[in-house]
């Protein structure tokens, strides 16, 4: 049974600075004013609090957008998820294979062909061998990239980079899918082809975990919202609330937000 | 739990292996020559090894000739393993963030563009095979029991620097100054029997010197004597031991502070 829970999760990002002995005086990290909920300090560590005592439960066939400021925990919380992230405390419990489309861009070279990115990914993440030919002519069926398949990744825009990302996140139709930002980057078509695979899949990806700041992407493949700010979650519940929620947010001003 | 762990890294090489061939083969794209300029540079940096040495310390540089070229070569595959070793994490950062790739991955990618590397240089003496009267027989097989423990050895190496030089930022620098310094008290473009009486600790105390011994002197149709090989054994036991503990302490908060 696919599920996803944490409990009192905590994140605490260090920020080391080795700065304390040197002959040198250089700008440092010593006397940034810190001292809040969002950042404290302990001897040579600046910690920022990336998330506050989070408490989530999601079941299967649940499809999450997340949404929040800029700074509000979004990708924090796709990488705990994802279990890249330590919690510093709390309990993360996840049942079900992951797959994380969280950077940008998940090109593993890019003076490397297209083909060749996918021929490198398909050995790293150990796709069954027999049904490369598959997979393959689905991508291509998929980015719709053409010749560029062929050349470098350098040359690629961030929409064509993220179509391909998208499309090798997605082949094996993992039970859980996070994806962070960048299917944004894509294109009004791209995004409705995306949605339409996400819904095709929908059978055998049991949970989805998107953050993004593209409504209309969120609207059409999420139905609940989980509203994130400065590391806490305000709400979760019905998509349309969450984004009500987040607009009125949006107004506040910006230092009163925090 | 250890040994279900090491099965899996050692099935990881494989795909190391590939990550590291295409980063090779890219890098060669755009060069008229490609993988030659690898040959040509060691071939130049040993033949002016060579008359240096030869005329600074004595004997002929034809003599000379073999024994410091495969010094020089092996030289180079210990300084790429150690001197990459700790970047290994910080150029792979973004990955380490943003996917769920297992970390053995990077270490592996390190250590399989090391041996590539080396593989170009072990032509030049295969040429000098040809070309040279250099000494070939049935003890030239024993170098490939030292090449085996050199590389065994590299990936705990790779590892344990690639932890501590990820958190501690310091310790790249100091490693690369210190390899410098071990060049030239490594006996590679000198001979060890130049050291008596209590000078000997140089090369006695110098863990490089086993590893450069077990590939070096079989080539050159000598056994090394037996507890260099126990050296070496013992070596790579504590090494792994080591990279144990710092995989176990620090590998949970690698992706916060790389």
């Amino acid at each position: 049974m696919t599920h996803v829970r944490l409990a009192h999760v905590e994140v605490k990002i260090p920020i080391y600075e080795g700065a304390a002995r040197r002959f040198i005086r250089l700008p440092s990290l010593s006397r940034a004013r810190v001292g809040s909920a969002d950042v404290t300090r302990s001897p040579g560590v600046l910690w920022v609090h990336a998330l506050h005592d989070l408490t989530l439960s999601l079941a299967e066939g649940e499809r999450v957008a997340v949404i929040g400021p800029n700074g509000a925990g979004k990708t924090t919380l796709l990488r705990v998820l994802a279990g890249i992230y330590p919690c510093s405390s709390g309990i993360r419990e996840l049942s079900g294979s992951v797959g994380a489309l969280l950077a940008a861009n998940m090109a593993l070279n890019s003076d490397a062909t297209g083909y060749e990115n996918i021929r490198l990914v398909s050995t790293l993440e150990g796709w069954p061998k027999d049904r490369l030919k598959d997979y393959i002519a689905d991508i291509e069926e998929f980015t719709e990239l053409g010749e560029y398949l062929g050349l470098p990744l350098r040359v690629y825009s961030a929409g064509m980079a993220a179509r391909l990302s998208f499309a090798m996140a997605t082949i094996r139709a993992p039970d859980i899918l996070l994806i962070d930002e960048n299917i944004g980057a894509g294109d009004a078509q791209f995004q409705e082809k995306a949605r339409r695979r996400v819904d095709q899949f929908l059978g055998r990806v049991k949970i989805i975990v998107i953050a993004s700041h593209s409504t209309e992407l969120l609207r059409s493949i999420c139905r609940k919202g989980l509203l994130l700010d400065g590391g806490k979650m305000e709400f979760f519940g019905a998509l349309d609330q969450a984004l009500a929620l987040y607009a009125r947010i949006g107004q506040r001003p910006a230092a009163a937000a925090r | 739990m250890i040994f279900a762990q090491a099965a899996k890294c050692l099935g990881n090489i494989g795909r190391s292996f590939s990550w590291a061939w295409l980063d090779t083969v890219c890098r060669y794209r755009r060069s008229k020559i490609g993988p030659i300029w690898e040959t040509i540079n060691i071939l130049f940096l040993v033949g002016g090894m060579t008359v240096v040495s030869s005329a600074v310390i004595g004997g002929r540089p034809a003599q000379n000739l073999p024994y410091i070229g495969l010094g020089m070569i092996t030289w180079t595959a210990i300084s790429a393993l150690v001197n990459d070793g700790t970047s290994t994490f910080l150029i792979n950062a973004s990955y380490i963030t943003g996917s769920t790739m297992p970390i053995d991955l990077y270490i592996g990618r390190t250590v399989c563009k090391s041996f590539i590397t080396f593989c170009h240089h072990i032509v030049l003496y295969v040429l000098a095979l040809i070309f040279l009267p250099v000494y070939f027989g049935w003890l030239s097989l024993f170098s490939l029991v030292g090449l085996a423990l050199l590389f065994i050895n590299g990936y705990w190496m790779v590892g344990v620097l690639a932890f501590l030089s990820a958190r501690f930022r310091d310790l790249e620098m100091i490693v690369r100054n210190l390899m410098q310094v071990a060049f030239f008290v490594t006996p590679i473009f000198w001979s060890h029997t130049l050291l008596v009486g209590a000078r000997r600790a140089i090369v006695d105390w110098n863990p490089f010197f086993y590893f450069l011994e077990l590939v070096r002197r079989p080539l050159l149709g000598e056994l090394p004597p037996f507890y260099f090989y126990i050296v070496v054994l013992s070596m790579t036991a504590l090494g792994y031991a080591l990279l144990y503990l710092v995989y176990r302490r620090l590998r949970p908060y690698l992706p916060l502070f790389v």
